[in-house]
C-alpha cells in the first residue's frame, strides 16, 4: 500500500502544480481554465515531434514547453482582448472551447496513436526498504512546493505581485490607478502555462499517453483546486499530494483500483454540495 | 492649454441617452462640483472621462490631449484618477500596500500618509478591516499618492456618516490648494458647495446651472430651481 501511495506521488505533484496555476488563474484572471492540462500535453506532444527532427530530448521538451507557453498566452491574449469584463463564466467557457480545440488539433497534427514520451528523469531516485521512489516524483513533490511557494511570495513580497492581487480584486479600480490589466493577465496566463507544460512533460512518460486522457487530468486538478476554494494555495498542493497517494493506494487492491477514477469527482461532488448547502437552504426557506 | 475640457459631450447607456450636450472646464487647482438629483447622469459623466464607458458624441481633452479613444490605462498616464463610487479599497492590501500601488516613490506614500495621520498606525492592517471612513480614506490618499494632475471623485459621501465626510471635506480642498484641478459629484449638495469654487448642475442629462458655487450655496431657491431644470445656464 505504501509503495502505491508513493507511485501515486508523481501524479499527485502533477495534480498540485496544475491545482496552484487552477488557483492562480482563478484568483488572478477570473479563469477556470479547463484548457491548462491540454496546453500541457500539447506542448508534450509537440516535444514528441521536435525529438523525432533530431533535437536533443531536453531541447525538444524545452521547445514544447515555449510553444505551449506562448498559446496559453495567446488564450489569455484572446480573452483580455474581447471578454475584459465578462465574468467568470464567460471567461471560462472560453478556456473549455480551448481544450476542445487543442485535443483536435491534436489529433489532426499528431494522429490518433499515442506516443511514446521519452523520459527526462528515467530511474529511481532511492529507495525506502522495498519502496523505491522515483526522480519523477521527486522532482513533481518538489516542484509543486517551489511553485506553490514561490507565487505566494511573489504574490505577498513583489511590486508586480501586489498589482496582480489588486487586479483580481478589482480590476476596473486597478486599471484605473495604471495598473496595466491586459499585460498582467497575459503574463500569468503564459507563466501558468508554461508551468504546466514543464510538469506535464516531466510526467507523461509516467502517465496515460493519450491526448484526450492526458488533457482530462484537469478533473483530479480541479478537484485539488476546489480543496483549496481555489483560493489556497497551500491546501491546492496538499489535496492534489493527498489525491494522488490515495489514487496510488487504491490502485493496489484490484477489488477496489476502479474506484481510482471516482474520486476526483466524489471530491468534487462532495465539495459543491457542501458549500452550497446554504444556498439550499435559503431556497427552501 | 492646462485644463480638463469636456465639449458638447453625450453618453449612451443600454436604456438610452443619459448625458446629452454637457460642456464644462476643469482648471489645475480648481474645485468643480457636479451636483443634480439621483439618475441624472453623474456617474456616467465621470466614467465617460475615465474611460470606463464611451461618449456617444463631443469631444474631451486633457492638457490639449484628445482623449477620444484612449484606454484608462493611458488617461491615467496623463495624470487623470478616478475615485470611483464606494470604497475602492483593495481588501486583501495593507494601507501601506494600497498607497504603494500609486506612488510614485517612498516619499509618496509618507505624503500621502501625512494628510491622515489616522492611518499611520494602520497601514500594515489589511484595508479590508479598516472601517468605512478609514477606507474612504485610504482611498482618498491613494489617489492623492499618484500625483494626478486631475481627480474625478464620484460621491465620496456615499455610506459614510456627515462626521466623516466633515472631515474628508478639506482634505479635498487643500488636494485643489496643492494644483491638482477636481471634479467632484456630490448628494450632499450644501456641503459639496461650501468647498468649491465653481459648480454645476445636471438634471436628466442636462446641464442646467454652470457658475460660481457661491450663488448656489447662498441661495437654496436657485439651486432648487437648477435641480428642477428651470434654472438659467
Amino acid at each position: 500500500m505504501l509503495q502505491g501511495a508513493l507511485a501515486g506521488l508523481a501524479a499527485g505533484g502533477l495534480y498540485a502544480v496544475i491545482a496552484v496555476c487552477l488557483t492562480l488563474m482563478a484568483r488572478l484572471v477570473r479563469v477556470v481554465n479547463f484548457s491548462q492540462v491540454a496546453i500541457g500535453m500539447f506542448a508534450a506532444y509537440l516535444a514528441v515531434i521536435f525529438a523525432e527532427q533530431h533535437l536533443p530530448q531536453w531541447a525538444a521538451t524545452a521547445a514544447g514547453v515555449c510553444v505551449g507557453a506562448v498559446v496559453s498566452g495567446l488564450i489569455g491574449w484572446i480573452i483580455a482582448q474581447w471578454l475584459p469584463e465578462a465574468g467568470i463564466g464567460a471567461r471560462s467557457a472560453v478556456s473549455v472551447a480551448s481544450l476542445l480545440l487543442l485535443v483536435s488539433l491534436s489529433f489532426i497534427l499528431f494522429g490518433s496513436k499515442p506516443k511514446t514520451f521519452k523520459s527526462l528523469l528515467p530511474g529511481p531516485a532511492f529507495s525506502v526498504g522495498n519502496v523505491v521512489v522515483t526522480q519523477v516524483t521527486v522532482v513533481m513533490v518538489a516542484l509543486a512546493l517551489v511553485v506553490a511557494v514561490g507565487c505566494h511570495v511573489l504574490l505577498t513580497k513583489s511590486k508586480i505581485g501586489t498589482k496582480l492581487r489588486a487586479l483580481s480584486e478589482r480590476p476596473t479600480t486597478a486599471e484605473l490607478l495604471g495598473v496595466p490589466a491586459k499585460g498582467l493577465s497575459i503574463a500569468v496566463w503564459v507563466g501558468t502555462g508554461l508551468i504546466s507544460a514543464a510538469a506535464v512533460s516531466i510526467v507523461a512518460p509516467t502517465q496515460t499517453n493519450d491526448p484526450i486522457s492526458l488533457s482530462f487530468i484537469i478533473v483530479p486538478a480541479s478537484a485539488a483546486a476546489l480543496l483549496g476554494g481555489f483560493r489556497r494555495l497551500d491546501l491546492a498542493v496538499v489535496g492534489g499530494l493527498a489525491l494522488g497517494m490515495l489514487q496510488g493506494a487504491l490502485a493496489q487492491f484490484e477489488q477496489m483500483s476502479v474506484l481510482r477514477y471516482w474520486v476526483p469527482f466524489l471530491i468534487i461532488v462532495v465539495f459543491l454540495l457542501w458549500t452550497q448547502r446554504k444556498e439550499v437552504w435559503d431556497v427552501a426557506r | 492649454m492646462n485644463e480638463l475640457i469636456l465639449d458638447d459631450v453625450s453618453v449612451s447607456r443600454g436604456s438610452g441617452p443619459v448625458v446629452s450636450g454637457v460642456s464644462l472646464v476643469v482648471k489645475p487647482g480648481s474645485l468643480l462640483t457636479l451636483v443634480g438629483p439621483n439618475g441624472a447622469g453623474k456617474t456616467s459623466l465621470l466614467e465617460s472621462i475615465s474611460g470606463i464607458v464611451s461618449t456617444s458624441k463631443g469631444d474631451m481633452s486633457l492638457d490639449g490631449v484628445p482623449l477620444g479613444k484612449l484606454s484608462r490605462i493611458k488617461r491615467s498616464r496623463l495624470g487623470l484618477v478616478h475615485v470611483e463610487q464606494g470604497r475602492t479599497v483593495f481588501p486583501s492590501l495593507t494601507v501601506q500596500e494600497n498607497l504603494e500601488l500609486t506612488a510614485k516613490s517612498p516619499a509618496g506614500v509618507d505624503e500621502a500618509l501625512e494628510l491622515f495621520p489616522e492611518l499611520h498606525k494602520r497601514r500594515g492592517s489589511a484595508s479590508g478591516l479598516l472601517s468605512g471612513g478609514e477606507q474612504q480614506m485610504v482611498v482618498l490618499a491613494r489617489a492623492f499618492a499618484a500625483r494626478p494632475k486631475y481627480l474625478l471623485i464620484d460621491e465620496m459621501s456615499l455610506g459614510l456618516a456627515p462626521v466623516v465626510f466633515l472631515r474628508l471635506l478639506p482634505i479635498i480642498r487643500h488636494i485643489a490648494d496643492s494644483g491638482v484641478g477636481i471634479l467632484m459629484v456630490e448628494q450632499f449638495a450644501q456641503l459639496a458647495l461650501k468647498i468649491a469654487d465653481e459648480a454645476i448642475v445636471v438634471t436628466g442629462g442636462r446641464l442646467t446651472y454652470g457658475g460660481p458655487a457661491e450663488p448656489l450655496m447662498a441661495d437654496p431657491a436657485l439651486l432648487h430651481r437648477a435641480y428642477l431644470g428651470i434654472a438659467e445656464v
